[in-house]
């Protein structure tokens, strides 16, 4: 069941955590919600091939209406491509007003979720567009070289 | 990025999250004002709009997108909008998919729509839910009175209908769950008012001695069993203070003929766990009350957490587990 709509109460639960509970807590809880209720998307990627991950957000993106994302293996990780972001669009088709931390959602739900499977989660962009990055941690020693 | 296709299943774990975060109260704000007061605000400006005919577009709307297996039907002239669910998608996630991280996800409905609809003028007049996936409700404009309306589609004559227990609400408000033991329509206070008089609890299970665990029943301790064992009155020689009924249809005639053939005052508490892989059981055609739940309770008391695909405990380790979030000794 891909409903957009369900956006709207994503979009609406974090302004609520965060102006009710403050920032730290909107964070603790994304983080959470990665560690634990994807334990078994976590479980699938820990110790696999790249391929497997990259499988898995595939599978994941196909069904989420509007979604434009290109996912591939690259050196040491997988890329998200994300040409058009499903939540992004539809919030802002609905004219919905989005909380502007919106995107840092998937900072902490990704990096929770690769961080316990051994991954490390970047984003470069935002607001509609992006690209995410798993990457295995000597990929990411690589880089600061 | 979380995604729309799994939304049922982390909404259910965020309402666990804020619970046990900041409380129960907390998750009745989050749904009230998130959910009612921001997410589903196109509801209430199609209330504002064009009143029950608004509501039933854009619930209607709303039923195609989600693929609810349900009928709104509507009539202005008796002043009323009903719905009846066979199948709820978003509960059908959770029992699909073995969830079941909060206490009582199908709260969350009227948990949402009551402070919405009472914001535009119109009540609840009633619902009823089983927790499986079917329930029903009406609704109406509080500017004028309003006629009672007989639909074919009515859930209740569905056979699904008798599985599961039932939460109820009437005029905006939520009903007791067992009103001879609580006002309360929380299970977990239905369970502590049940167990309040008992010092300590006395587990009957498979593995005990009968003869021993009765004769361990001190004075102020209530007796606990499970289905199989209370239906054998050699195995269960005393009147148990409650039953945990698990998974075996086959139970449950057994069960019923004993709770009907026992004095009203001494029949027992029925309980069950409900858990979303079980199978659905028509309690109401075996002649038996609807099972009070019990996995809210040990959820709220943080003593189980459900894995789905996982194992679970056995009926005697559950009943452990409720002694203990009642914070009863065994003797």
């Amino acid at each position: 069941m891909s409903a957009p709509d369900f956006y709207f109460a994503l979009n609406a639960i974090f302004r609520h955590i965060h102006d009710r509970y403050g920032k730290e807590s909107l964070v603790a809880y994304w983080r959470a919600l990665g560690r634990e209720y994807y334990r078994r998307r976590i479980e699938r990627w820990r110790g696999a091939p790249l391929q497997v991950l990259a499988a898995d957000w595939r599978e994941y993106l196909a069904a989420e209406p509007q979604a434009e994302v290109e996912v591939a293996v690259v050196h040491d990780g997988v890329e998200l491509d994300v040409k058009v972001c499903p939540a992004i669009k539809h919030l802002r088709d609905q004219g919905r007003d989005i909380v502007p931390y919106f995107c840092e959602h998937c900072d902490h739900v990704g990096g929770a979720m690769a961080e316990a499977a051994g991954y490390v989660f970047q984003r470069q962009g935002g607001s509609g567009s992006c690209r995410q990055r798993f990457l295995r941690p000597s990929a990411r020693l690589k880089e600061a070289s | 990025m979380l995604g729309c296709q799994d939304f049922c299943g982390y909404y259910d774990w965020t309402f666990h999250f804020v619970r046990r975060s900041w409380g129960q109260q907390a998750v009745r704000q989050l749904w009230a004002e998130a959910i009612g007061g921001e997410a589903q605000q196109h509801y209430a400006q199609s209330a504002s709009r064009a009143g029950l005919r608004g509501l039933y577009q854009q619930w209607t709307k709303t039923g195609v997108e989600e693929s609810c297996d349900w009928t709104f039907t509507l009539d202005e002239a008796r002043n009323v909008l009903r719905f009846d669910m066979r199948q709820c998608p978003s509960k059908g996630f959770l029992l699909a998919n073995d969830l079941q991280a909060d206490e009582d996800y199908c709260d969350h409905c009227m948990g949402w729509t009551v402070p919405l609809l009472s914001g535009v003028g119109v009540e609840l007049i009633e619902h009823e839910h089983n927790h499986c996936g079917q329930c029903w409700g009406t609704m109406r404009g509080k500017d004028r009175p309003t006629q009672p309306l007989e639909v074919e589609a009515d859930i209740r004559r569905d056979g699904r209908w008798n599985c599961g227990f039932l939460h109820r609400w009437r005029s905006d408000r939520p009903q007791p769950l067992l009103r001879s033991v609580s006002p309360s329509s929380d299970p977990c206070d239905v369970l502590a008012a049940w167990f309040e008089a008992a010092n300590g609890l006395v587990i009957l299970g498979p593995e005990s001695a009968a003869p021993e665990a009765c004769r361990s029943l001190v004075p102020g301790c209530a007796l606990l069993t499970i289905g199989k064992i209370y239906a054998d009155g050699r195995q269960c020689p005393i009147d148990p203070s409650a039953v945990l009924l698990g998974d075996e249809r086959d139970e449950l005639a057994g069960v019923a003929a004993r709770f009907q053939a026992t004095a009203a005052e001494r029949r027992p508490l029925i309980l069950h766990h409900f858990l979303p892989r079980g199978p659905m059981l028509d309690f109401v055609s075996a002649g038996l009350p609807r099972p009070v739940p019990i996995l809210p309770l040990l959820i709220r008391r943080g003593l189980y957490r459900h894995q789905p695909g996982g194992p679970t405990p056995d009926l005697t380790e559950l009943l452990m587990l409720l002694a203990a979030a009642l914070q009863k000794p065994i003797p």
